[in-house]
C-alpha cells in the first residue's frame, strides 16, 4: 500500500500516525489486500449482499417518550463535570 | 443438576467463600484470567419467582469484559476505555441474573475482540493454564482460562469470528456459538454488528445448555434479536467431514481423523464433503469485520466516550490523541483496514463483493446441509501458540480464523468441543449444524463425551467447596 494512500485512510479514520508505525502498516495492510484478491476470482453475478444473516426487515420501536436511563450514572463516568456538564479540554 | 451442586455453597456459607476467593486469587497470579474479581459486587436478581426454584441460584460466573456487568467495569482489555464502569446490564447477564446466578468478575480479552491470543488486551496477560508459556486463545481467552481451571462453572464470552470457540479449544473446554440473534446483543459492546453473538464457555454440557436457554430468546432492545425456531425435526445422524484440510498441523489433522472414527463408532454415518468456500472465508470476514469495526468505534472520540488527552489545539486533533493514545496496534490495524474497504472507489471491489460472497458462503452451507446433520472439522489449525515472538504472527492468525469465521457469516450455531489432547496440550473439534440447531449440536456432544472428556489441567483448582 502506498504511503499516500495510508495516509488519506488515515485522515479519514481519525488515527494518527507516527513515523515508527507506517511502514509496519503499509506491509501489513498490503499483505491483507493482497488475500483479499482471491474474491475477484469468485462469480458474484446476480447476487444479492448478505448484510445480516436472518433479518429480514428493519425493526422499529415505538416512537414514545420514556424514562431517562441511569443519567447519574452514566455521568459519573466523565473525568471532569461542572454541575451536570461535561467538561472537555479547551480546544478552540 | 448435580454438576451445579458442590458450586452452591460458594455464596452460601461465608466461610467457603472467603477460601473461594482465596483459591481464585491465588491461582490468578499465574493464569491472568480475570481484569476484576470481586464475588461481592453482584447482587442476586429479584423477581416474584419462588427463589429455591431458580435453577442457577447461587452459581458463580465470569463475563468477558465486552459484556455490561451493572457496577463493574467494561474494559474491553482497551486503555481506551480503562475507567468505564457499566451504569448498567446485558440482557443475558439480567437473565442469568433472574435465575440466580452471580457475576464473580470480568475476564481478559483482546482490544474490543480482535485478536486469537488475549495478547492483544492493553490491561493484562492471560496463560493457558496447560502451560503457561502458552496463549488462551482469544479473544474471549480469560473466559476460557477461567473455566479451564475450574474458577468458575461457566462465563460468557463474544464470538465475532470464533472468540469463543477457539480459546475453549486451546483450553480444552467447550465453547457453543449461538445462532446470530438468538441470545440478545444488548450490552455487548459493538465490534461487528452482523457477526457477533454472545456465547458461553463450560466444562459441562448440562450447564452449557441450561445457561443457553436461559440466555436465549427475543429482545426488543436488540435490532437483531430473533424468536428461537424450535424444530421439531429429530436430529440426524450425518456429519460430514473434510477429507483434506489444508495448512493444518499434522497433530490437529491426526485427532480430527480420530474424532471422525469416533464419530462412527457412536453411530453416526460419515460422509466425506467439499467446502470450496473455505477459501474465501477469511477474504469476506475480514473485509466485513474491519468495516463493521470501523464504524462501531468511530464512536471513541475522547468526548462522548473514552480516553480523553489533556490538551489539544483544535476538536480534530482531541480526536487523534484520543484514538492514538487509546488504541492498540491491532485495533488501529483493523480500523485502518475497514475505513480503506469503504472508501469510496473501493467499495465495490472489497466491501459490497464480500457481502454477495457472503450469499455464496451461505447458500453452499445450505446446500450441505440438504445432504449431512453437522459438519465436523477442527476449531484451529494449530495447537495453542506460544506467548510473543515464538507463537503465530498477527496474519497468520487472522488466516487461521477460516474454520470458525464460516459459522458467523451464515449466522449458523457451532460447538467446539474437546478432541483429545497432542503434545499435552488440547485440540478442539468443532460442530457446525443449520440455524437453531443447538439442541442437537449439544446433544451430539454427549455422545461424543465419554470418547473424549473433558480433561482437568495441570493448574485445575482444588476446590474444597
Amino acid at each position: 500500500m502506498k504511503r499516500e494512500e495510508l495516509e488519506i485512510t488515515a485522515e479519514l479514520a481519525y488515527i494518527a500516525l507516527n513515523e515508527r508505525e507506517i511502514p509496519r502498516l503499509q506491509e501489513e495492510i498490503a499483505k491483507i489486500l493482497e488475500h483479499f484478491s482471491i474474491m475477484e476470482k469468485w462469480e458474484i453475478n446476480n447476487l444479492q449482499p448478505t448484510t445480516h444473516a436472518f433479518m429480514e426487515k428493519n425493526r422499529l420501536r415505538n416512537d414514545t417518550a420514556g424514562e431517562p436511563q441511569y443519567p447519574d450514572a452514566l455521568l459519573a463516568n466523565a473525568e471532569e463535570l461542572e454541575d451536570r456538564f461535561i467538561v472537555i479540554p479547551n480546544v478552540l | 443438576m448435580q454438576a451445579l451442586d458442590q458450586w452452591k455453597s460458594v455464596f452460601r456459607d461465608p466461610d467457603k467463600k472467603a477460601y473461594y476467593s482465596k483459591e481464585v486469587i491465588d491461582k490468578e497470579k499465574k493464569l491472568g484470567a480475570f481484569l476484576e474479581f470481586d464475588p461481592e459486587k453482584d447482587t442476586p436478581g429479584s423477581n416474584n419467582e419462588n427463589e429455591s426454584s431458580k435453577p442457577l441460584k447461587n452459581i458463580p460466573y465470569a463475563v468477558k469484559d465486552n459484556i455490561a456487568v451493572k457496577g463493574f467495569h467494561l474494559t474491553c482489555g482497551s486503555k481506551m476505555l480503562e475507567n468505564l464502569v457499566s451504569p448498567y446490564s446485558a440482557t443475558a447477564v439480567e437473565k442469568l441474573g433472574m435465575a440466580g446466578a452471580r457475576a464473580v468478575g470480568k475476564t481478559n480479552c483482546d482490544e474490543f475482540g480482535m485478536g486469537s491470543s488475549t495478547d492483544n488486551s492493553a490491561l493484562g496477560r492471560t496463560s493457558n493454564p496447560w502451560d503457561l508459556s502458552r496463549v488462551a486463545g482469544g479473544s474471549s481467552g480469560g473466559s476460557a482460562a477461567a473455566v479451564a481451571a475450574g474458577m468458575v462453572p461457566f462465563a460468557l464470552g463474544s464470538d465475532t469470528g470464533g472468540s469463543v470457540r477457539q480459546p475453549a479449544s486451546f483450553c480444552g473446554i467447550y465453547g457453543l456459538k449461538p445462532t446470530y440473534g438468538s441470545v440478545s446483543r444488548y450490552g455487548l459492546v459493538a465490534y461487528a454488528s452482523s457477526l457477533e453473538v454472545i456465547g458461553i464457555l463450560s466444562r459441562n454440557i448440562e450447564i452449557l445448555q441450561l445457561v443457553y436457554h436461559t440466555i436465549a430468546g427475543f429482545d426488543p432492545r436488540d435490532h437483531s434479536s430473533r424468536e428461537i425456531q424450535r424444530t421439531e425435526k429429530p436430529s440426524g445422524k450425518t456429519i460430514g467431514i473434510l477429507p483434506d484440510l489444508q495448512d493444518t498441523d499434522p497433530l490437529v489433522v491426526e485427532q480430527y481423523k480420530k474424532t471422525a472414527e469416533i464419530a462412527e463408532k457412536a453411530g453416526y454415518t460419515v460422509k466425506p464433503i467439499t467446502l470450496k468456500i473455505l477459501d474465501i472465508v477469511i477474504p469476506v470476514y475480514y473485509t466485513i469485520a474491519a468495516a463493521e469495526a470501523s464504524a462501531n468505534l468511530a464512536r471513541y472520540n475522547g468526548i462522548r466516550y473514552g480516553l480523553r488527552p489533556d490538551y489539544a489545539e483544535n476538536p480534530e486533533e482531541l480526536v487523534r490523541k484520543s484514538r492514538d493514545a487509546g488504541f492498540g496496534d491491532e485495533v488501529k490495524l483493523r480500523i485502518l483496514l475497514g475505513t480503506y474497504v469503504l472508501r469510496s472507489g473501493f467499495q465495490d471491489q472489497y466491501y459490497l463483493r464480500a457481502q454477495k460472497l457472503r450469499t455464496v458462503i451461505r447458500n453452499e452451507l445450505d446446500k450441505i446441509f440438504q445432504e449431512v446433520d453437522y459438519i465436523l472439522t477442527p476449531v484451529f489449525p494449530a495447537l495453542p501458540f506460544l506467548h510473543g515472538e515464538g507463537g503465530l504472527t498477527s496474519f497468520q492468525q487472522k488466516t487461521a480464523d477460516l474454520f470458525t469465521a464460516t459459522a458467523n457469516l451464515a449466522g449458523i450455531p457451532a460447538l467446539a468441543i474437546p478432541g483429545g489432547m497432542a503434545e499435552g496440550l488440547p485440540v478442539g473439534m468443532q460442530l457446525l449444524a443449520p440455524a437453531f440447531q443447538e439442541d442437537a449440536l449439544l446433544e451430539a456432544a454427549e455422545i461424543f463425551s465419554p470418547y473424549l472428556p473433558c480433561e482437568k489441567p495441570p493448574l485445575y483448582m482444588d476446590r474444597r467447596l
